[in-house]
This record gives C-alpha cells, structure tokens and sequence, in this order.
C-alpha cells in the first residue's frame, strides 16, 4: 500500500520524528544473542541418533540475533530511519510524553512488588488509578473508586470461576 | 457416519440451551474487543483461558469459537465509522468504508460488511465441515519432515511480508524462537535459560507473552503518544439496508473474497492482513467502477470484509484436524485445548465428536447470531467508542495483570510482563512488526521437536528432510521466497 | 490485644479439637488443570466429601511444569511443617526429578497413599511385520537405530518401560532410539504414519485406536491380562520379566505433624474403600492401586532406585 493510504489516522508522515540513530537496540540485540549462545554452550550439542540437540535452536536462536543485531547497527549507520508506528489512539509523529509514559510504567511494575502481600484486588486498584492519570484524567479519587470496583468485581468473578487470584487483601487475611 | 449426520448431531449440542447461552455470551464479547482498541481475540481467549476449569470443554469452546468470530464483525464497525482499523485485518476495510460514511453511505458500508461477514463465515463454515475430516486423514500422512518444512516456510513468509525490512521481520521471529527455547527441553529434559530459577522451568507461557506484547506495550506506548482529541465518528446516515445496486456490487466480492480467505487461513503464518490485501487488490482491478476506488467503493469494504472472516474460518482447520496452530488466536485455542488433557487432530474427531461437531455447528449458529447483533443494533455497540480512554486502558492493564497473575500466581511471571512489555514498546517505536514475534514463539517449539524427530528417525541424514514431496516443496519455497523478496514488495506496492 | 489473641488461638485449638472437619486443606497440583494429577486431587477429594469422610474446606493450586518437579518444589517452601498440606504426584515425578537434577528429594515427604495406576501398552501399526513382542525385540536388536520408538516425555513411565523391555531382552538401553511425543494420540499418528516402529502409552489411550484397526497391541505392562484387552498377552507371558505402571499418589507435607499426617492416611484408606471412589474409578478408566502410608514411603524408594538405575542406563543421568 501507499504511505498516504497507511497514514491513516492523520498526522503528517513528513513531520514523524526519525530518532537519533538508535545503536542500542542492536547492541542489546547482539548481547542478548551472546547469553543466548553462552547458554547453548552449555548444553549438548549431539544425540545418539538425531544427529543435533537440544543445544542446536539455542545455538540457532542466539547466533541468529548476534548476527542480525549487527547487521541492524551497521544499516542504522548507513541512515536506516525508524519511524513510531500509528495506533487506534495514538499518533506515532507527535513527540513522547516522557511522564505519561513513565506513569504507565510503575502501573506495569508495580504488581511485581505489591500482587504478592498486598493482593491482586489493592494493586490493581492502584495500577488502574496511575494508567488513567498517564492518560490524562485529573479525577483520581473518581479513577479510585472506578478501579476499586472493577478490580473488586473482576476478583470476585474470576475466584468464583475457579481462578487462582490469591487471597482479597492478604495483610488482613481474607 | 457420514459428515452430515454427525454435523446434525453437532447441531444437537449446539442448540442446548447453556451452549446457546455461551455462543452468546462469546459473540458478545467478540463483538465488544473487535470493537474497542487495544484488545483482540487472541488476548481474550487467553485471559479466559484459566475459566476452562469450571467449565466444560464443549461450553468453552463455542464460547471462545464465538470471540473469534464477533471479533471479526466488530473489527469492522471501527473502521469504517472511525477510521481507526484495531487489527491488521479490518485495515483495508477502513480505507473504503470510512470514505463511504463520510459520504454520508456509513449503513450501507456497514451492512456489506456484516453480510459480507455472514454470507463469508457461513460458506467457510461448510467448507470447513466437509474439508476437516478429510484434511484430519492427512495427518496419518504428513510426517515429521513435513511439518518441520511447513514451520520453515511460515518463518520466512512471516519475516520477508511483515515490516517494513527483513532485518526486522527476521528480528522479530527471532525474539520469538529465542523466548520459546526457554524452559524444559521437551526431548531430554535438559534445562536451557532458566539461570537456575525453578519457575523458567516449565518455559514462558504464551499467554505471558500475548498479553504483555499487545496489551502493555500498547497500553505503554499509546499513553506516551496519546492523542487526546479522538477520531472523528462519522454518524449512520442513510437506509439501514443496501440498495438492489449495492447488492448487486457487493455478492461477487463476497464470494471472492471467501475464496481468498478460506484457503490463507489455513497457511501457517499468513494471519487477516495478506487475505485481506489480496481481496482488495483483486477487487481493485476487477471492478467496473475504478473511479470510487479511494473514494468509497462498496467492493472495497465486501471483499476484504468477507476474506477476513474466511480466513477466521480457515484457521480451525488446520487447528482441528493437525493440531496446527497457524494464528495467534489458533495457539492460544490450542492451549485451551491441552488444558482439557485434548489434543486437536484426527482422533478428536473420533474419541470427542461430540465436542469437535458441537463447535463446528455453533459456528453457524454463531454467525446467524452475530448477523443479528451487528446489523440492526449497531447502533448500541458504537456506544462502547464512548467509554473515555483513561478509564478504557486501565481497565485492560487490569485484565492484563488478571491474566498473568491468574496462570500461576508468580512474581516472575509479572517481571516477564514488565520486561516483554517495554520490549512491546520499543517495538512500535521503531516500528518492528510484532506479529513474527509470536509466530517464532508459537512456531519454533515445534519446529525444533520435528526437525528433531525427523533426523531422529532418519538416523541423523539431513536429506531426511527433503525426502517426502511435500517437504521438497515447502522448503524450496521458502528458499525462494528469501530470494525473491521484491515480488512481495511489488504486490504491496500495489494494493 | 494480647488478650483478643489468647482468645483466638483458644478458638483455634477448641476447633482443632472438636474435629478436623473444620480445617481447611491446601492442596497442590503439580500439574495444569485438566491432566490426570489435576482430576486426582479434585476427584479423590470430591469423592471423600460425598462419602461423608472429609467434608471440610478445600483450596487447590495448580502449579505445573516439569514433570510436577516445579510443584512440589513449590509445596515444599510453603508447607513445609504445616498439619493439612497434601500435594499429589506419581511415577513421572520420579523420573523427572533424576533428570532434571532437581533439589527435591520424595523421601523428606511424608507418602499418605498411592491411589491409582494406568498400566502401559506397546503398539506397532495395523500393517506392521512384527505380530508379537519377541518379534519387535528380534528387530529392534537386529539395527536398534533404526527401530524409532515413541511415548510419553524422556524419562518418563513410557520411556522407562521400553528401557526395561530392552533390559530384558539383552539390548543396551542406551542404543535405544527413543523419540519423546506430546500425547499418546500424537504417538499413535507417528505410528501410523511411519516415524515410529512401536511406541508406548497407557491403556485407556491406545485401545480405541486399536480397535479402529490402526495400531496392533503387542503386550501389556501389567502382571496378569486386562479384563478390556483380554487379547494382549503381558511382557511376563511374552518372556520378558517387566512390571511398571504409571500410578499416581498423595505426599504430605514434611514435617507435617504425626496427628494429622495419620488422619489422612486413614481418611483415604477410608476412600479407596467407600463406593463413591469406586465410581470415580470407574467413571475414569483408573485402576485401584492402593497402598497405604509407611508401604507407599517404601514403595517410593524401591521406585526411586529403580528409575534412578535405569535413567543412568539409558545415559540420560550422570
């Protein structure tokens, strides 16, 4: 297709910002195909009969990203453009909201430290509220209530179909 | 028995009331994430997944064979109103049919569509009915070698067609076989990249990954480049039904675009976007109207419309009768499927025909439902568009953590989310295509156990793997098909 | 506070003390829902509340992979010492922990009961030369590489039947061409289709295969003929002196206290006698293979060398 027909939700492609050379995604690539490759060192490389395994899609998997995270660096030298790709609501051309984003991202990590003592319920509360914000609503004690219900309600739910969410608030013990 | 009997039967299970109920409660849902961003079939299915323990298989499956198809429907309304195609298979819908609303032509352009949908689902239905037992026979023929060079060229075709370079096509594929390796290795029990955590054991599941890949990294990405002023909705003007002209612009393309559909589907690794593409191009060139193409030719919005909803058909069939997962959506079913202790192939069709025909006839049931639910109550499902994004993207992170926290309650499990979704992110950054991601994770496990079995069985001789014609086949395309990259492009160029 | 405390911990111990049946049990499944161990816990336990032996409260988690290794590896971090932590398991688990190197070590856990087994078959295909077992053997010595053989995971039941099958009929078990499937339905498609020249699964998988005409049954693992396969001879009667059942059991925690730890001994020998199990059975397809307590904890160990030997045969442990 053409790009002005990909360009569908408006916003000029010409204006799309074209990052700085970004290096580091080759280099993350060849350095996680190294402990991909070490791994495979590791594991044997032969059967008795089958001639390769189990060490052979590792090998596979690792050298396929060392070498291709190479050769990512070297077009991105050659002036290989990267362009943010359009979603249903956000426009790829317009520049990153580093707070917004950065919100959104505690929500994410957030679970990692609290879903275990605090409980799925409480956390996800809390995750709901911090991704509204990012996205911009300034009511948080709204969001709180929103979230506390939903959260709330999904818990019950989905505990009553048989899914394994934890207790409701383990510092209390229900 | 023959087919038809046992269709009957199927017909018998599909109708009993609780399956009528989750056949309707599955449309629904369908029809509801089809519409709303941010949230596919594939990632419904999978937060369901953890539901299959309190019910039984049969309800599940006409449930979820529901969400697959309402997901079609619904992908379209978005597109054609707003202009903002949620999946890579309505994108090509949205280029004439959001011209027709503008034109004040939106129910037309909404009506070709869901009976574009219906008249698709339902002829690939019968296709996939008389076609499933046959093709199941084929899997007391396919060896190892053959499915090892089916998976090679799903690989190739998915890294050379998505993105915008191979270099990041094949990067995408390989995070996915890199992420699949993870775990147990199957044929030894060897443990590889688990750095001695006892959780990594058992492998990162795909549900993890699915959600974390779509749902958090669009959720990340989308709040760092939100746009705040939506989409324009084009309103619903004009006759809730097409004109006799309409109709008779819309039936070929319909039935083309099945055509198109139903066999791509069933190709590993050709997903909505290229049996969509297809249709439109065909359309394109067959039309007697050129003029409207680009202005909101009805052709435009039947034949892609009805190869989309072809291909969700076309799916099943390598699903139910090999075991073969050719889609997202196709791996996560095939999970929901072993969670049952069933594994989808010849035999299910005998040892559970029960189940197998009882979803294939709620496929029809489902379609004349879902027909009923887009067409005349559009207007209700467009009211969803109104839930205000903030609250919207939270409430999928919600179901998000749901998802992952409810596999197994593992922190770990919650890390990977964290880390697959900034990987997510940086993907629609810099614009890496995600689909080849699972494509290797879903692909790769299996490649590998039948590369193995294969040389296994051959003694360790490489020609092993070219021995049957099928294999030579397969693989010489692949092969070609990485040399002959700018045909591809050509056909993009094109459409 | 202190007080309101006293006072709870009285509550509990009067609770304790008028009967166990209002504990709550915590079960672990080592598996995904849906696999034999996830039916085991809930069945047994669905089968001991209609029988009126255990009425109480029951939460189960499912925690899979790894031949149920990640489970009890899970189980014996959390229940450690606790009165009513059970965890189900069973000959795979065996099997898996030598081969994995797992830490874990089924003699620190206390065996309740071994419930139930499922014994294994051989089968070759409908038009396969080999009609018997001694057949099979002959060829499978005649060129061991090229006689591909299939079952379950490395490692497991499946595989460990064939290992001793190869014992016993003077191959080296570590020339065995072993190739590991997914499911028995996929062992039965490689069958048919010619990867494989014989592979093994349990009864209840490959009869109905066989009675389609796909697959031919060469022996069973069992010590006498099945009352559904009446045709299929043993290894025994085929002259090869191999026994092994893929059963399924129920450990309790390690030091879980004595008390409690010899209720559910006896609550389940109470089961394994009460009719509603012998439904659930029944229902299942399972065979009775109930041992209790102290036998069981003998019979793992027996199990344990035993597998443990074999795996070092075949080179698949150190």
């Amino acid at each position: 297709m053409s790009t002005d027909e990909r360009n569908t939700t408006g916003g000029s492609r010409a204006a799309a910002s074209t990052t700085p050379k970004p290096y580091w995604i080759g280099l993350g690539l060849m350095v996680m195909g190294a402990v991909w490759l070490y791994n495979a060192f590791g594991l044997p490389q032969g059967a008795r009969y089958a001639a390769v395994g189990p060490g052979l899609f590792v090998t596979v998997a690792g050298g396929a990203l060392l070498l291709l995270g190479a050769l990512l660096m070297v077009q991105i030298w050659r002036g290989e453009t990267f362009e943010a790709q359009d979603a249903e609501d956000a426009d790829g051309a317009t520049k990153m909201d580093r707070r917004a984003f950065l919100t959104a991202l505690v929500a994410v990590a957030l679970p990692i430290v609290t879903m275990g003592p605090l409980g799925m319920p409480f956390t996800a509360t809390l995750s709901f509220v911090l991704v509204a914000n990012a996205f911009g609503s300034r009511r948080w004690y709204l969001d709180l209530v929103y979230g506390a219900i939903l959260a709330s309600g999904s818990w019950f739910l989905f505990h009553q179909l048989g899914l394994q969410l934890g207790r409701f608030f383990p510092p209390l013990g229900v | 028995m023959g087919t038809f009997e046992l269709l009957l039967q199927g017909f018998g299970v599909a109708l009993q009331p609780t399956n009528l109920m989750w056949a309707l409660v599955g449309s629904v849902l369908g029809t509801a994430i089809g519409i709303l961003p941010g949230i596919g079939p594939a990632l419904t299915i999978a937060l369901l997944l953890p539901v299959t323990t309190a019910l039984a298989p049969t309800s599940a499956f006409i449930m979820f064979a529901g969400i697959l198809y309402g997901a079609m429907y619904g992908g379209s309304t978005t597109s054609i109103l707003l202009n903002t195609p949620g999946e890579a298979g309505s994108m090509m819908t949205a280029l004439e049919g959001n011209k027709m609303a503008r034109a004040g032509r939106g129910a037309a352009a909404l009506a070709t569509a869901a009976i574009g949908s219906f008249v698709a689902g339902t002829i690939a239905t019968l296709c996939l009915t008389f076609a499933a037992p046959a093709v199941a026979e084929l899997a007391f023929y396919f060896k190892p070698t053959d499915y090892f060079a089916i998976t090679a060229l799903a690989f190739c075709s998915v890294a050379v067609v998505m993105g915008t370079s191979r270099t990041r096509g094949f990067i995408s594929l390989f995070l996915g076989i890199a992420i699949g390796v993870i775990g147990i290795d199957t044929m030894t029990g060897q443990a590889r990249l688990t750095f001695g955590n006892m959780q990594l054991l058992r492998g990162i599941a795909l549900t993890v990954v699915l959600v974390s890949l779509f749902a958090v990294g669009e959720i990340l990405y989308v709040a760092s480049r939100y746009r705040s002023t939506p989409g324009v909705m084009a309103p619903i003007k004009g006759q809730l039904w097409m004109t006799r002209q309409d109709f008779a612009r819309s039936w070929k393309p319909w039935l083309r675009g099945t055509a198109i559909g139903f066999p791509m589907g069933a190709l590993p690794g050709s997903g909505s976007e290229i049996p969509t593409m297809l249709s439109y191009t065909l359309e394109r060139k067959l039309t007697r109207y050129p003029e409207e193409f680009g202005k909101g030719a009805i052709e435009g919005v039947a034949g892609p419309e009805a190869a989309n909803n072809a291909a969700a058909a076309g799916i099943l069939v390598p699903l139910l009768t090999l075991g073969l997962p050719t889609s997202a959506t196709a791996a996560v079913l095939l999970a929901a499927f072993q969670n049952y202790g069933l594994q989808p192939g010849p035999f299910l069709f005998t040892s559970n025909p029960a189940l197998i025909w009882g979803l294939i006839a709620s496929l029809y049931v489902g379609n004349v439902m879902l027909l009923v639910l887009n067409l005349p109550l559009v207007g209700i499902w467009v009211q969803l568009l109104r839930i205000p994004r903030p609250q919207l993207y939270a409430g999928i992170l919600v179901f998000a953590m749901i998802g992952v926290w409810g596999l197994a309650g593992s922190w770990v499990d919650l890390t990977i989310m964290l880390v697959v979704g900034l990987a997510g992110y940086v993907m629609r950054v810099y614009d890496f295509p995600i689909a080849p991601v699972l494509i290797g994770l879903i692909l790769g496990p299996m490649a590998e156990t039948q590369l193995r079995t294969a040389l296994a069985a051959g003694q360790g001789n490489p020609m092993v793997l070219v021995s049957t014609p099928l294999s030579a086949i397969l693989i010489t395309l692949a092969v070609l098909l990485l040399a002959l990259p700018i045909f591809l492009k050509r056909l993009r160029a094109h459409a | 506070m202190y007080f309101s405390k006293t006072l709870a911990v009285l509550a509990m111990t009067a609770a304790l003390g008028t009967g166990a049946a209002v504990a709550q049990v915590n079960v672990m499944l080592p598996a995904n829902p849906g696999g034999g161990w996830d039916s085991l816990g809930r069945q047994a336990f669905q089968a001991m509340n209609d029988a009126g032996i255990y009425t109480g409260g029951v939460n189960f988690t499912n925690t899979g992979g790894a031949g149920g290794t990640v489970g009890l590896a899970e189980f014996l971090g959390t229940a450690s010492g606790q009165p009513d932590s059970l965890a189900v398991f069973g000959a795979i688990t065996v099997g898996a922990i030598a081969l994995n190197n797992s830490p874990i070590n089924l003699a620190e856990f206390r065996p309740v009961a071994r419930m139930t087994a499922e014994y294994l078959v051989i089968a070759v295909a409908a038009d396969s030369p080999y009609n018997t077992l001694a057949d099979l053997v002959a060829g499978i010595k005649a060129d061991p590489g090229a006689a591909a053989l299939g079952g379950g995971s490395a490692g497991g039941v499946d595989h460990i039947s064939l290992a001793l099958l190869a014992q016993a009929g003077d191959i080296p078990v570590a020339d065995l061409n072993y190739i590991p499937q997914t499911s028995g339905a996929e062992t039965v498609t490689a069958i048919v289709n010619g990867t494989l020249v014989a592979g093994v699964s349990g009864t209840s998988e490959f009869a109905q295969f066989a009675e389609q005409g796909r697959i031919k049954l060469l022996a069973v693992t069992s010590a006498e003929r099945r009352p559904n396969l009446p045709d299929v001879p043993t290894f025994k009667e085929a002259g090869y002196d191999v026994e092994i059942a893929n059963w399924r059991g129920i450990l309790a925690a390690p030091g879980a206290p004595d008390d409690n730890y010899a209720m559910w001994v006896d609550n389940f020998t109470k089961l394994s006698q009460s009719d509603a199990w012998k439904a659930v059975l029944e229902a299942q397809g399972w065979e009775d293979y109930f041992l209790p307590g102290g036998e069981f904890g003998a019979f793992i160990a027996e199990e344990t060398e035993r597998q443990g030997q074999i795996l070092k045969d075949a080179g698949l442990v150190n």
